[in-house]
């Protein structure tokens, strides 16, 4: 077999389903299996865009029958004549439907043809409603920064399709449910910032059901029926209906009009007001599409959910804090939020956080209700910023129809055929807990199901899956069609169009038919099994101790090059690795270096976003937040890539990083003198005036396409600012490298105590080869 | 030694005038007519005169003054004529005072003083003489104040204080006007001369500086408030009464609070004048959904106000809400209001069904008329008491406007106005679908928010040593043994208190004093000091010849009210029945037996002749009298007004008066030529056989009146007065008396107008009674609701005239 040309149609086939495995051959034993180290995993994007718009049809798709409920995919089996075709999962037999009468080799429908592995199917069922925006606008702030972020919003509304239902809830130190549809004077209802209210007394209390009538309270004689009292006709309306009186209420709105003291925090009701949001859709919106847009000017610190008290002098949690576990909030707050973000997935409901404050805001406590639902999280230092005020809007982008390009009240289901088994997935969403044939014992992220709500999905967000090999199932030696094994992912979702669409993809891939087949590692791919094992690691350290998740990383790195390398026994300089494994120890080295694993540097805000983003992203852009790229700039050459090391700062060279959360460009010592003395404005020097340009131009376009916006930073060697891209770089020359009182310390020597990549191979190569792995 | 005699009172303008010259001027005495003169209207009180009740009574009597005081000549240290307390504002159940309690415990009369603080709405229809300088001239050891009845000593260096005999200093600004810088007489001083005075009170009458007047509304906006119009019709009436509500100072504020199942708060900003709704649903504490403008200024935040008011009926039309949770709605509104303090006025047509002081519908016909009726008289909810104490001491006062076209449980509702000095308003089967129901409420409802209630008060009543006051009765907190505190003080009340004689008395004459310390509604602090001084006797027939019938039904009307609440209405009646039993047989073994016999009759003094009349009819009265039929709420409704209305209205609640119509005399009707008020023909007994069939006759009970049209009035009758052809055409009912072009009906009319308007009367009221057009042949229950006014038949309700008095004598007799 040709792995060059293998290879060749994986990737077509990647490109074609949104999906990449780590690894493309699937082992035919138990034991080849337990031998991958890296587990066999698929990234795949459910909405990923396709150049070809025919994957959608207007019909409704084939399916197998009860329970298996397959789709009809190229892999099937189909006998034209007879019109049936075979479920390669369960083996049934199906007959086609009467439609599918004229079938024939020549006439198959598009679902059968091989480059529709993945097809979509717009389904005749509407949404019971058009998709709904809860805006939850945090009133704790100064007047500049509600003013941008009042104005943020109203420009948000005509991004919006007109029939799409908005709402608005305010919150300080209560929170503030509107009544947009009330037009005799502004009106809302008011909840006490301090109380932790169920969904039935938020729905009582906005009088959405009973309203007024309590049991054994008579309906008096003659009295007219209650109108329609639904929490649509009151407080959710459609923008074109209700933009004049929702602007005007945003125009109005002024600060949290509850004094403050100099020595106090604001107080701040943050989980009563989304907990009132949550219930408030929860009446009459389960199952629609509905995000919920929290903006938080600052930390909870009233009532539940709180995550720090209103005493300035008692600080925000830190990780050493959370360490020592020496928070009062922490464990209560979790729990509140975990129980929010429970309700508001089963709802179908999505959560975006935005956040503008320099400070943290409690995203480590609230993040579940965006990482359970599919929401954003964009973590920024004020709604002035342009970071808040284009990431913001781009939430919003549509696609060439004018849909907004988000899809809502997602599920996913795994069909596997008898091979393997799905052991989890790690990404946004949350367990449906359904049993099948498909479920595998083990369990690898969230597990024990084949079926997750994802509630919120965009074009990029990707869920990680994790299979097992289900045991001896290879096939008999001397078979000579390669076996294939079958994943088939069904992704329901309301479009922004209103209508339900089934997106359904189908990948093969062969079975291995030997034991110890040789081209299993061939089929290795480094990058999707760097993100794949990232998830983990990350899924991981939500739980375990850091030290713990670094050592599981370096066993897990060590095992997979025992196994896969080239080495003679407990001899380091024989270590070779294959092509497709070359990179690996490199994606590990800066992963465990990676703000993902080493938290203490951050805030546990930002670990917190760092960590959603990344569980989020696909497999190209993760690896730019694993390792970060570097290109370098100097005088007539063309940019070109360098190593993510100490020894690429050059006092000529201009350096573009790249971490994905950061955008930075780093003007070596020279080129920061020269632009001090100002050259590039002087005649004689165009090139230097380029040379300074061009890395901004470069930067610009990698910004545009970045959601969220990253953090764009310019400095200089020596500059404080420099030290963002020192953190990434590999330490090769540090200040304990030089020997005792020798070399000087110059500009690009990192203060660290961390190893480089040279050591830490140094170090894999012996450990590999000892053989005690 | 005394300064020259002062003609009358100063009068407003001399008050205020920079010279000081405080009481020059004439100016028409503020106390009632025939009793401001008090020492030259009525009889003489040492002679007692004995007559025999079993003769025809006629009711005029109860219009006469009480008996005279007659103190030793120069008691006063002026000669002023106003020197002692017109009984408008204070009288006793007796005006000679008996010097041990031994002398009063053997003459069986009840010694308790009537007090009326305020006798109109408003200062300037019955203005008292005030003392601007702010020198408060005090006794040392009781605190009194500086009255007509100090003397001076020491070349009047000093007074002696006519409480408790203590010598006192003089200020020096008694004789020096510090304003004008010169010698200044202090016998024109306004508090040597009156017995009734307000003193503008220095700095160190205030723990606080004075606070607004604040009115926080509390307007039920349920299904029964908006359908019955109660919304509309409060709304419309707050708007038109924006300018009424006092607001001298721009200080005045108001708040409203919208209550259904939830409470609504109105938020008004005063730089953008636009109200904005927020609603609180949360009842298990209720909290500020805001923190500023709840409360807003009345001036400031006018347009805003405004546009709130005439909004609110358009904002609840659709309301299907059944629930109220109005006890909640007083717990925020405290919360809002308590620290300034203030009014909440309650409008609601809805029981309170849910949150805090949730009541429960306890009407059951079955306890009607039964010993267990007092149980629905009595609060229904320890809320409803334990609230009130709450309210008063954070200076809250409640008024209920209570509406109810079922039952609305007034006698819980009535605890929070009872005890902190507010009022009970009760419209039952209310709708603003009847104009008369409107207008009615609308008007009083205007007045009632136009009275210059006084804020932050407090009574205090001293007397000479020997007497010590025992037991106070009116809607008030009794803080402490003799301090009555009231949040608010209305200008529409009286007070009862009981007084007891602990030591011999060995002064020739008493006095008591009463001093009412408060803020104006216009942030002035004040106190109104009102002295009285009775002689003292040893002669238990100078007793009985100085007893006030009307006082002494007072104390026993509010007595009976507070037994009928602690007992039952049966032992409320038979007290009654039993203390005019008691004082008949002491006035035949102590007083008459001396005298001739007069076996068949029934001998009383003759002063006190109206008295069995007044107890039959207060034993008869719809808050006490035996009846199976009576609402509950009704009776704790009328119970309220036992326990709170002003002596003389008092009186003609408990008596009403009827007046013939269809024979009045030519005059009648008429502006009296002098003095320009509608002359009023004279009262009728009030028995049936009184009614001529052919008759037109007018009863008033202050609260509503009867138009009773006999079943063969003549057509020229009817049609003089209703313009309608016959008697057979008049409907029956509610109604207001329609303009016919004639003489006759102007007379009427006039009438009826001049006997419903409490103006003039010396009482502060703000009720426009109900008018009833009655046809003996028409609707029963009305008939006999009007019927059971004439208390001198015989009824379900109680014995008729004759054999009450029959009954009496034999037990008289027999003893
Ligand atoms: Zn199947
Ligand atoms: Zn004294």
């Amino acid at each position: 077999m040709d792995i060059e040309a293998m290879k060749d149609a994986w990737a077509a086939q990647e490109e074609q389903d949104g999906a990449r495995l780590s690894w493309n051959i699937i082992p035919g034993s138990r034991l080849d299996a337990s031998r991958l180290v890296v587990p066999l995993g698929v990234l795949y994007t459910p909405l990923k865009e396709k150049a070809d718009p025919n994957y959608i049809v207007q019909y409704e798709p084939v399916t197998c029958k009860q329970p298996c409920r397959a789709v009809l995919n190229p892999y099937c089996q189909v006998d034209t004549r007879a019109k049936l075709w075979i479920c390669p999962f369960c083996l049934s037999r199906n007959q086609f439907p009467p439609h599918y009468k004229d079938i024939s080799n020549t006439s198959l429908p598009r679902e059968l043809m091989p480059q529709f592995s993945t097809i979509e199917y717009a389904l005749a069922r509407p949404a019971p409603a058009p998709p709904i925006f809860l805006f939850v606008v945090d009133t704790c702030q100064e007047e500049d920064s509600l003013k941008a972020l009042k104005d943020s919003i109203i420009v948000s509304l005509s991004l919006l399709p007109p029939t799409a239902l908005v709402g608005l809830i305010t919150y300080g130190t209560m929170a503030q449910v509107h009544e947009l549809g009330y037009t005799e004077c502004p009106k809302s209802y008011v909840f006490r910032g301090t109380k932790d209210y169920t969904a039935k007394t938020v729905q009582e209390m906005l009088g959405i059901i009973n309203p007024g009538l309590r049991p054994q309270q008579p309906m008096p004689p003659g009295q007219r029926p209650p109108p329609q009292m639904g929490a649509g006709a009151r407080f959710l309306l459609p923008v074109a209906a209700c933009e004049f009186q929702l602007t005007n209420v945003l125009e109005q709105l002024q600060k949290d009009p509850w004094s403050v003291a100099n020595d106090k925090r604001p107080l701040r009701c943050t989980g009563v007001a989304l907990s009132v949001a949550v219930g408030l859709l929860e009446s009459s919106f389960a199952n629609t599409g509905a995000r919920i847009m929290l903006f938080a000017g600052g930390p909870g610190t009233e009532g539940p959910g709180m995550v720090v008290g209103p005493e300035l002098r008692e600080p925000i949690r830190s990780h050493h804090d959370i360490e020592r576990d020496n928070i009062k909030y922490y464990k209560k707050s979790m729990k509140f939020y975990d129980g929010l973000a429970k309700r508001t997935a089963h709802n179908g409901h999505i959560i975006d956080i935005f956040a503008g404050c320099l400070d943290q805001v409690g995203l480590l406590e609230m993040k579940s209700l965006s990482n359970y639902t599919g929401g954003h999280m964009i973590l920024t230092d004020s709604f002035t910023s342009s970071m808040f005020k284009q990431s913001f809007i781009k939430v919003f982008d549509k696609d060439i129809n004018d849909n907004l390009q988000m899809g809502f009240n997602a599920s996913l289901e795994v069909l596997t055929t008898k091979e393997l088994k799905i052991t989890g997935l790690i990404g946004h969403a949350i367990s449906l807990n359904k049993k099948s044939s498909s479920v595998g014992e083990t369990e690898c992220g969230i597990g024990n199901t084949c079926s997750w709500k994802l509630c919120g999905i965009t074009p990029t967000a990707t869920v990680a899956t994790y299979f097992e090999v289900a045991g001896q199932v290879g096939p008999p030696a001397h078979q000579q069609v390669a076996q294939k094994a079958l994943v088939q992912f069904l992704t329901y979702y309301q479009h922004s169009s209103g209508q339900y669409h089934l997106r359904v993809t189908t990948i093969a891939r062969n079975v291995s038919a030997t034991t110890g087949d040789p081209t299993i590692g061939l089929s290795f791919d480094q990058e999707t099994a760097a993100v794949l094992m990232a998830r983990i690691a990350v899924f991981k350290a939500e739980v375990d101790d850091g030290p713990d998740v670094l050592r599981w990383v370096d066993r897990m790195l060590i095992r997979l090059c025992s196994r896969f390398a080239d080495y003679r026994k407990d001899d380091p300089t024989s270590f070779r690795l294959e092509k497709n494994f070359t990179l690996y120890p490199q994606f590990m080295f800066h992963l465990r270096r990676s703000q993902f694993l080493q938290v203490f540097n951050n805030s546990p805000d930002e670990t917190a976003f760092y960590r959603h983003v990344l569980n989020r992203e696909d497999c190209s852009n993760s690896l730019v937040m694993i390792q970060p790229t570097l290109d370098s700039y100097t005088f007539d050459q063309p940019s070109q890539p360098v190593l993510l090391d100490s020894t690429s700062i050059q006092p000529t060279h201009i350096l573009l990083l790249d971490t994905f959360f950061h955008i930075l460009i780093f003007h070596g010592e020279t080129v920061a003198e020269w632009r001090k003395a100002g050259y590039q404005d002087q005649e004689g020097y165009e090139n230097f005036k380029e040379l300074l340009q061009q890395p901004k131009d470069d930067a610009r376009e990698l910004i545009q396409d970045r959601f969220p916006l990253p953090r764009f930073i310019v400095c200089d060697a020596g500059g404080s600012q420099a030290r963002f891209l020192l953190s990434k770089l590999n330490p090769s020359t540090t200040h304990t490298t030089g020997a005792y009182g020798g070399a000087t310390q110059n500009a690009q020597t990192i203060f660290t105590d961390d190893v480089s990549l040279q050591t830490f191979m140094e170090h894999l190569m012996k450990l590999a080869v000892t053989g005690t792995n | 030694q005394q300064g020259p005699a002062s003609p009358g009172y100063g009068d407003m303008s001399g008050i205020a005038n920079q010279m000081g010259n405080m009481s020059i001027g004439a100016q028409p005495a503020y106390g009632q007519p025939a009793a401001a003169t008090h020492g030259a209207g009525g009889p003489p009180s040492s002679f007692l005169q004995t007559i025999d009740l079993m003769q025809p009574f006629n009711v005029a009597e109860l219009d006469a003054p009480p008996p005279t005081i007659n103190l030793p000549p120069n008691s006063s240290v002026t000669p002023s004529p106003n020197a002692n307390c017109p009984p408008t504002y204070m009288r006793s159940t007796i005006n000679a005072i008996p010097h041990s309690h031994n002398i009063l415990k053997k003459s069986k009369l009840p010694f308790a003083l009537v007090i009326q603080p305020y006798t109109s709405l408003h200062d300037a229809e019955s203005p008292v003489p005030i003392v601007t300088d702010t020198v408060i001239s005090r006794c040392r050891r009781c605190r009194s104040y500086i009255n007509p009845y100090v003397s001076f000593l020491d070349h009047g260096h000093r007074w002696r204080c006519n409480l408790c005999n203590l010598t006192n200093d003089v200020p020096q600004a008694f004789d020096w006007d510090h304003v004008n810088q010169k010698q200044a007489d202090r016998w024109q001083r306004a508090e040597l001369n009156h017995a009734v005075v307000e003193f503008v009170a220095p700095q160190e009458y205030m723990v606080r500086p004075p606070q607004p007047l604040v009115y926080l509304f509390l307007l039920d906006v349920s299904y029964a408030a908006v359908t019955s119009g109660l919304l509309a019709t409060a709304a419309r009436t707050i708007l038109e009464s924006l300018d009424r509500i006092p607001n001298e100072d721009k200080r005045t504020r108001l708040g409203f609070v919208c209550v259904d199942s939830a409470l609504h708060y109105f938020s008004i900003n005063a730089e953008t004048n636009e109200p904005s709704m927020l609603v609180v649903s949360d009842l298990e504490e209720p909290f500020m959904p805001v923190p500023t403008d709840l409360l807003v200024s009345l001036s400031a935040c006018r347009q805003g106000i405004e546009t709130l008011l005439s909004k609110l009926q358009d904002m609840y039309s659709t309301s299907t809400n059944s629930a109220s949770c109005m006890g909640s709605a007083l717990k925020a509104g405290h919360k809002l209001i308590s620290s300034i303090g203030g009014k909440m006025i309650v409008l609601t047509a809805t029981l309170p069904n849910i949150g805090a002081g949730k009541l429960e519908m306890r009407e059951d016909k079955k306890l009607l008329g039964t010993s267990k009726e007092s149980s629905l008289l009595q609060t229904g909810n320890s809320f409803y008491k334990s609230f009130a104490v709450e309210c008063s001491k954070s200076q809250v006062s409640v008024d209920m406007f209570l509406f109810s076209s079922s039952y609305q449980d007034v006698a819980s509702l009535s605890n929070l106005p009872r005890y902190t000095g507010g009022q009970t308003y009760f419209y039952p089967g209310w709708s603003a679908a009847r104009t008369e129901d409107a207008i009615k409420f609308a008007k009083e409802f205007s007045d009632h928010l136009s009275a210059e209630i006084a804020l932050e008060a407090v009574m205090r009543v001293r007397a000479t040593t020997g007497l010590r006051m025992s037991t106070f009765y009116g809607n008030f907190f009794n803080r402490s043994s003799d301090l009555c505190a009231f949040p608010a003080f209305p200008r529409d009340q009286g007070y009862v208190v009981e007084v007891a004689i602990d030591e011999t008395l060995t002064k020739n004459f008493v006095c008591f004093q009463t001093a009412v310390l408060h803020t104006t509604c216009n942030g002035e602090r004040r106190i109104r000091v009102m002295t009285l001084s009775l002689p003292t006797t040893g002669s238990l027939s100078e007793i009985y010849a100085s007893a006030d019938p009307i006082a002494i039904t007072t104390f026993y009307s509010h007595r009976a009210v507070e037994k009928a609440l602690s007992s039952s209405l049966e032992s409320a009646r038979e007290a009654l029945y039993s203390k005019l039993q008691e004082l008949l047989v002491c006035y035949k073994k102590e007083l008459h037996s001396t005298h001739s016999g007069m076996s068949a009759g029934l001998s009383f003094c003759s002063n006190l002749k109206t008295l069995p009349v007044l107890f039959l009819a207060l034993s008869k009265h719809v808050g006490l009298r035996k009846s199976a039929q009576i609402p509950s709420d009704l009776r704790s409704a009328a119970l309220c007004l036992l326990s709170t209305l002003p002596a003389s209205l008092l009186t003609q609640y408990i008596h009403p008066k009827m007046y013939s119509l269809h024979d009045m005399p030519d005059e009648c009707g008429l502006p009296n030529p002098e003095t320009g008020e509608i002359v009023l023909p004279q009262p009728m007994n009030l028995c049936s056989e009184r009614l001529q069939r052919y008759g037109l006759y007018l009863i008033d009970d202050t609260q509503n009146q009867f138009l009773w049209v006999g079943r063969d009035a003549m057509p020229e009758l009817i049609g003089d007065v209703f313009g309608l052809p016959s008697v057979e055409h008049v409907k029956v009912g509610k109604t207001t008396l329609q303009v016919v072009d004639n003489e006759f009906n102007e007379k009427v009319r006039n009438v009826i107008d001049k006997s419903r308007s409490h103006k003039g009367r010396m009482v502060g009221s703000i009720t426009v009674p109900n008018l009833y057009v009655v046809r003996e042949d028409g609707e029963p229950s009305l008939r006999l609701w009007a019927q059971t006014l004439l208390v001198e038949d015989r009824s379900d309700g109680g014995p008729g005239m004759g054999l009450w008095l029959t009954g009496l004598r034999e037990k008289v007799n027999s003893s």
